[in-house]
């Protein structure tokens, strides 16, 4: 993917007044994405964008950062969730980052990629075993709201819609009976 | 003075308004359609029409700020962000819940015909003879030969697109081409016709979307965004159909931002001279007169115009004198259903978005059944497969679960019931003068709810459901229920009914106020029960009808 489309994606999907590009240079912890409710400091912010692009790493096909997708995220827990939604949301982020550190000692802004992929492989896990009570702890309350935003903008973005499946915005049929081998038609 | 006068006056521009407005122009009388909000111009207005998923900044989600602002709104799926301009405003137009109620409104030219779900049924006989029957509610003034060729003509005229399927219950009508099952509905259909045989049926909806080019409209072109208003035109709205028609009589004239205040009804002769109207944006007040004068405000505003016309004859309003105005509210109930899986058919997908569904015609109470409850209900439904949305909880991270996105899901059907509503008197709507809307204007208070039968049909509209899926061969089904409460099914009826006797109802067999005959009342208001078919047809035909009868009475000078 070449970076006109990305910035043109990332445009689309931050539609048009809620993120605005802060002074990049100087205060590491100032924060890049302006919220109007929600309050991460760069760090934090850094961190959802890692766990977007663990989620949905870049391959041969553009990841979540060069989509815009973690500007999304952003987005959409600013201003669709509620107050109790995005304290959750915090709490969750802090108790998620004292879970990384326990593990590994560190941020896990600083973990490799590898590392980062085996935390959130450990939290899927978790997920599946029956009768476990951490699943529902809010480090992977915290989690799953990323990974389901990141999940929806991506399967929403417009990269996504005309490149990897076939959507036409006017299909002008309707084929009641229509082979599929691998893209699927929407 | 002059300039305020025309033949014929319409109160509202949704389906039926748009109707009446076609015929009575048409027939050659000067008309004027007044619409409370503001106009939405055919296509130019339908801003986000063409717009691709990615392009709204929420994907048609709900923000906090959304949620805030449309309090009524936010129960059920219309509060989106893609078409929230076609919703009420709900600060300006607020309502008063003695018990909830769930008014979903659409104040501008078209009203909810933009936004309808265009399923498109006749009624059966058994629909019109059930209140005698069963001794509830009164008596229709009419029965289905009265009503039949103007269903022929409404949907002549609106394009219906169905299966003549020979279902007893369900006459077949006048319809453009089917649109077709997908290949998981045939099969599921095909079992279903296996186990119920003649008993119950399984076909495709019928539905107010062209499948071939009609009167300037291009066919349905599959992109299932109807609700953002249809730049093909392609389905009926008064934007697309009526309102193009009436125009092109030259005898129509539209007024938005008029909100009708009264009926201005004169005692001498016993007829309305006319309406009062308030200009919603400039806050003056402006009378218009004519001869006739049809009510299309949909059902629970048009009892309100009623409500507040003629109060120095009427205490209750015109059409009160039955003591039934604004009683007797209908909807239908829903919220009830069942769903599950379909096995195999992973090489197999449809192309296109077909915004149109499977229907299963009532079948309960019919042939000298009883259950533990009277009428019946009906269900819409589809096959659908899954895309990304699959149980996401199940699949990890990385890059092939990225790639994994982009396939096919499981196939998936469900379908949920629509069942009829009696007419309790009970049920009702009043005036509540401590209450203001914007314009200072009294507001409705609400004070409706589901009975007994309602509650002892939506056991069965469950249990059917997952048994007829799993009858049907569908895998893992789950059914579901809620407390039904009214509103939902965006159906509102019964609040000036039509009747034999003025004693017990607001309208005659023509829809006409008995204590005004050249008030014509023919939206959902008019209806004396509920049957459980999607109204609008009904409304359509009978707009049709009561129109056509109006101007033959007025030439006969008899109104």
């Amino acid at each position: 993917m070449n970076r006109r489309i990305a910035i043109r994606n990332m445009a689309l999907i931050m539609g048009s007044a809620a993120l605005l590009p802060a002074c990049l240079s100087g205060d590491k912890g100032k924060p890049i994405v302006t919220l109007k409710q929600l309050k991460l400091d760069a760090a934090q912010e850094n961190l959802v964008s890692n766990l977007c692009e663990t989620i949905l790493p870049k391959t041969s096909t553009p990841g979540a950062k060069d989509l815009g997708i973690n500007l999304f995220v952003f987005k959409m827990i600013d201003d669709c969730f509620d107050k109790k939604g995005q304290d959750d949301f915090l709490v969750g982020l802090e108790e998620f980052e004292t879970a990384v550190d326990k593990k590994y000692g560190k941020s896990f802004n600083d973990l490799t990629v590898a590392e980062r992929s085996a935390f959130a492989n450990d939290i899927e896990k978790q997920s599946k075993v029956p009768n476990n009570k951490d699943k529902d702890n809010k480090a992977n309350g915290f989690y799953w709201a990323v990974k389901g935003q990141t999940v929806f903008g991506y399967t929403t973005s417009k990269y996504f819609m005309t490149e990897q499946i076939v959507y036409e915005l006017v299909p002008g049929r309707y084929n009641a009976m229509f082979p599929v081998k691998k893209k699927a038609a929407v | 003075m002059s300039t305020n006068t025309y033949d014929a006056i319409v109160i509202g521009s949704g389906i039926s308004g748009g109707w009446a407005a076609k015929e009575l122009s048409e027939k050659g009388l000067k008309t004027i359609m007044l619409e409370r909000g503001r106009n939405i111009e055919h296509i130019k207005d339908y801003v986000n029409a063409t717009k691709g998923p990615w392009e709204f900044p929420h994907r048609g989600g709900r923000t906090q700020k959304m949620i805030e602002d449309y309090p009524v709104l936010k129960r059920d799926y219309p509060l989106n962000e893609t078409n929230l301009d076609y919703w009420v405003d709900e600060k300006e137009s607020p309502y008063v819940e003695i018990k909830r109620f769930d008014w979903f409104r659409g104040y501008h030219v078209g009203g909810r015909s933009l936004m309808w779900g265009r399923q498109s049924y006749r009624w059966h006989d058994t629909d019109f003879e059930a209140n005698l029957k069963d001794g509830v509610g009164v008596d229709w003034p009419i029965r289905y030969k009265d009503l039949e060729k103007w269903y022929s003509y409404a949907e002549k005229f609106a394009g219906i697109s169905g299966n003549r399927d020979g279902v007893p219950i369900l006459p077949d009508g006048d319809f453009m081409p089917p649109m077709d099952l997908n290949i998981v509905e045939k099969d599921v259909q095909k079992r279903f016709k296996e186990f119920y045989k003649e008993s119950r049926h399984f076909i495709i909806g019928r539905t107010a979307n062209i499948t071939v080019p009609h009167n300037n409209r291009t066919n349905c072109q599959y992109r299932n965004k109807c609700w953002l208003g249809c730049p093909f035109g392609a389905y009926f709205s008064t934007q697309s159909a009526t309102l193009p028609a009436a125009m092109a009589t030259g005898n129509l004239t539209v007024r938005p931002w008029s909100i009708v205040t009264e009926i201005l009804y004169d005692k001498d002769t016993k007829k309305a001279k006319g309406v009062r109207i308030v200009d919603a944006e400039t806050n003056k007040t402006y009378d218009y007169f004519a001869k006739i004068v049809f009510v299309n405000a949909s059902a629970l505003n048009s009892a309100w115009v009623l409500m507040n016309s003629a109060t120095d004859v009427w205490e209750g309003g015109l059409g009160s004198s039955s003591g039934e105005l604004g009683h007797n509210v209908m909807d239908h109930h829903l919220g009830v259903g069942a769903g599950g899986r379909i096995e195999g058919f992973e090489d197999k997908y449809y192309f296109g978005r077909r915004a149109n569904g499977i229907y299963i015609p009532r079948y309960r109470n019919l042939n000298g059944e009883k259950r533990d409850y009277i009428r019946g209900f009906g269900y819409q439904g589809g096959g659908s497969r899954s895309g990304w949305s699959r149980d996401i909880a199940e699949m990890n991270i990385g890059g092939a679960f990225k790639d994994a996105l982009s396939e096919p899901g499981g196939w998936n059907f469900g379908m949920g019931g629509f069942g009829e509503t009696l007419p309790y008197h009970d049920n009702k709507i009043t005036l509540d003068k401590t209450k203001k809307d914007k314009w200072g204007l009294p507001v409705l208070a609400f004070d409706v709810e589901v009975k007994d039968n309602e509650k002892k049909m939506r056991v069965d509209m469950m249990n059917d459901a997952v048994e007829m899926l799993t009858n049907a061969g569908v895998k893992d089904v789950k059914g579901y229920t809620s407390d039904g409460v009214l509103g939902r099914g965006i159906h509102e009826m019964g609040t000036a009914r039509m009747g034999r006797d003025p004693k017990t109802s607001v309208l005659n067999e023509w829809n006409q106020v008995w204590d005004a005959k050249n008030v014509f009342v023919t939206d959902g208001a008019a209806m004396t029960s509920a049957a459980c078919q999607n109204p609008s047809l009904t409304y359509m035909a009978l707009t049709a009808r009561a129109a056509n009868y109006a101007v033959d009475e007025l030439k006969k000078g008899n109104i």
